[in-house]
C-alpha cells in the first residue's frame, strides 16, 4: 500500500561560494580573525517551505511551477535524496526515482550491460535483471544493436533503451521529471502505452511537468509550487474512486 | 522533534549496513569501472601492471646497490612495498573523491553512502591484482619459499580493506565539504611514501629516536600484508598498533557517517 506523507516540510540548500569549498581559506579565516579570506560564509536557500501533501494510493500529483520553483527539489525530497531541514517525510512502499532515467549509463558498455548497469541502480537485484532481460531487449526493439557500445547509438536509441529499462521496474510511488517522450512514431505509441500500464499500476505517481494538457491528461491532483511554497493544491477531473484526503497548505 | 543519540547511531548502522550487503549493485558497478578501462584503451589496467614492473627493474638493482644489500633481499621486499602502497595511495585518493563522483546517483534517491566507498574499493582491489601477479616470477625468481605464513595476508588484508573503508567515508565527506583536501591529502601521501620503508629496509633506521618512524600507520599496515608474503610474521606490537589505530579511524568514520551522511548531498 502507498502511502507518501510530507508534514510541515522545509528544505534549505547551503550555496557555498568557491572561497567556502575551501579549507585553507576556512583555516586562515579563522586563525586571522577574518582579515585574510573574507566571504567564506555560506548563503542559504530556502527551497521548499512549509510544504503539507498526502498522498495515498491511486493519486497522480502534477506538480507545476516555473523555473526554480522547487519543483526537482521536492521530488528528491520525496526520493529521500533531500532530507528536509524542518518537517518529516513518511514514505511506505517502494519508491522508483526516474528524475534522471540516464543516470549511470555508460556510454562504452553494450546495451545488454547498461540494462544490468541500470537495473541495479534502479534497485534490482542480477537475477531479476536477468529474468526481465528478455523482455527489456524486446521493448527496446534494438534488436542486435544491443551488442553494441552505446557511444555508437543515436540520441533516439540511447532514450528508447533507458526508457525501457525504467519502466520495467514495478513500484509502489513512482517520481518523473518531465514525461519521458522517446523515439519515432511507431516507438512513441508503444511507448505511451507502456508508460500508461506502469502508470495504471503504480500507487502513487507524482510528475513534474511544465505541460498543463499532460497534467490534465494525467493527473488528478496538480500543486503549483512558488518560490518553494504550495500556491495551488487542487483536485482535477477525478474519474478515481479511491479520493484521499490531502492537507490543504496553511 | 529531538531523537536521541542511539537512534541517530542505529539509523547509521542501518544506511550502511545496507549499501554493505548490496554486493550485486557495488561489485558490478566496480567490476565495469574496470572493464570499461579495457575498452578504451587496449592495454587498460594492465599498463599499471607493466609501468609497475618497469619501474621495479629500473629502481630495484640501483637501490639495492646504493644501500649496498644483497639483491634477492632487496627486491621482494621492494616490489610488495610498492605494489601495496600503490594501492594504499590509490585507494585513499579515489575515497577522497568518493562522493563527489556518486552525486548524480545521491541526488536522485536516497542511496546509502557505504555503496559507492565499497564499489571504490572493490575497484582498488580488482587494480590491486593486476599488479600483485608481479610478486609471482619475483618469488619464484628469488626462491622464496610459499610458507603457511603466507595465509597471514588475509587479516592483514581484512585489516587494509577496513581502514580503507573507514579512510574512505571520512576523507570522502570532507573533500566533498572542502575542495581544497584532496591535494592535501596526496601532497601529505607523497612525503610519507618516504617515511615508509618502501625504498629502504626498516633495519636500516639508527636505533633510537628515529624508530618513531616505523609508526606512521601506512609503514604498520604495509608490514600487515607484506610480511607474511615475504614469510615474516608481523610483530605483535604491529598487531596492537593496528588495533588501536583501526578502532580509531573506525569511530572516527562512524562519527562522520551518522552526523554528516544526511548533509554530503547538499555539499556535491
Amino acid at each position: 500500500m502507498a502511502h507518501l506523507r510530507l508534514e510541515n516540510v522545509s528544505v534549505e540548500l547551503p550555496v557555498f561560494g568557491i572561497r567556502a569549498y575551501s579549507l585553507k581559506q576556512i583555516v586562515a579565516s579563522a586563525a586571522t580573525g577574518g582579515l585574510i579570506g573574507r566571504d567564506t560564509n555560506v548563503t542559504v536557500v530556502r527551497a521548499l517551505s512549509d510544504i503539507n501533501l498526502e498522498l495515498r494510493n491511486g493519486d497522480r500529483l502534477g506538480v507545476v511551477g516555473h523555473n526554480g520553483a522547487g519543483k526537482t527539489t521536492l521530488l528528491r525530497t520525496m526520493a529521500g535524496a533531500y532530507p528536509p531541514s524542518h518537517g518529516g517525510v513518511t514514505r511506505s512502499g517502494t519508491v522508483s526515482s526516474l528524475i534522471d532515467p540516464m543516470l549511470g549509463i555508460e556510454a562504452d558498455a553494450t546495451g545488454y550491460e547498461n540494462i544490468m548497469l541500470r537495473g541495479l541502480i534502479v534497485g534490482m537485484s542480477r537475477a531479476e535483471i536477468r529474468r526481465l532481460l528478455p523482455d527489456i531487449a524486446e521493448f527496446s526493439g534494438l534488436g542486435d544493436y544491443l551488442s553494441m557500445p552505446m557511444r555508437t547509438y543515436s540520441t533516439g536509441m540511447t532514450m528508447r533503451l533507458a526508457f525501457s529499462i525504467a519502466t520495467a521496474v514495478r513500484s509502489d510511488i513512482l517520481l518523473m521529471d518531465e514525461w519521458m517522450a522517446v523515439g519515432d512514431a511507431e516507438f512513441r505509441a508503444r511507448a505511451e502505452d507502456r508508460l500508461a500500464s506502469l502508470v495504471a499500476n503504480t500507487g502513487i505517481l507524482v510528475l513534474a511537468s511544465h505541460s498543463p494538457e499532460l497534467i490534465a491528461k494525467e493527473c488528478n491532483l496538480v500543486a503549483e509550487l512558488s518560490h518553494g511554497r504550495i500556491a495551488r493544491l487542487e483536485r482535477i477531473g477525478s474519474p478515481d474512486e479511491s479520493v484521499s484526503g490531502v492537507l490543504a497548505n496553511a | 522533534m529531538n531523537r536521541s543519540a542511539h537512534d541517530n547511531l542505529t539509523d547509521a548502522w542501518r544506511d550502511w549496513w545496507q549499501g554493505t550487503r548490496n554486493v550485486d549493485f557495488w561489485a558490478t558497478l566496480a567490476w565495469f569501472d574496470i572493464t570499461l578501462r579495457y575498452r578504451r584503451s587496449m592495454l587498460g589496467p594492465l599498463w599499471l601492471t607493466i609501468s609497475t614492473g618497469l619501474m621495479l627493474l629500473g629502481v630495484g638493482p640501483v637501490y639495492a646497490a646504493l644501500m649496498k644489500v644483497p639483491l634477492s633481499e632487496f627486491f621482494p621486499h621492494l616490489t610488495l612495498g610498492i605494489i601495496f602502497w600503490q594501492f594504499f595511495t590509490g585507494a585513499i585518493n579515489d575515497g577522497c573523491g568518493v562522493f563527489i563522483a556518486a552525486a548524480p546517483f545521491l541526488k536522485q534517491a536516497a542511496y546509502p553512502a557505504s555503496l559507492f566507498v565499497w564499489r571504490m574499493l572493490a575497484r582498488n582491489l580488482i587494480q590491486l591484482a593486476h599488479t600483485l601477479v608481479l610478486f609471482i616470477p619475483v618469488a619464484l625468481w628469488f626462491g622464496l619459499p610459499p610458507s603457511g605464513r603466507m595465509l597471514l595476508l588475509i587479516p592483514g588484508l581484512l585489516i587494509v580493506i577496513v581502514n580503507l573503508h573507514a579512510l574512505g567515508i571520512t576523507l570522502g565527506c570532507l573533500c566533498a565539504r572542502f575542495r581544497d583536501v584532496p591535494q592535501i591529502v596526496s601532497s601529505l601521501l607523497a612525503v610519507l611514501i618516504f617515511l615508509t620503508p618502501v625504498f629502504w629496509l626498516p633495519q636500516f633506521l639508527p636505533p633510537g629516536r628515529l624508530q618513531y618512524v616505523l609508526l606512521n600507520p601506512l609503514a604498520q599496515l604495509l608490514d600487515a600484508v607484506r610480511l607474511p608474503l615475504l614469510g615474516g610474521v608481523p610483530a605483535l606490537g604491529t598487531y596492537w598498533f593496528l588495533l588501536c589505530f583501526t578502532c580509531l579511524n573506525i569511530g572516527i568514520a562512524g562519527i562522520v557517517y551518522m552526523l554528516k551522511r544526511r548533509q554530503l548531498v547538499f555539499w556535491i
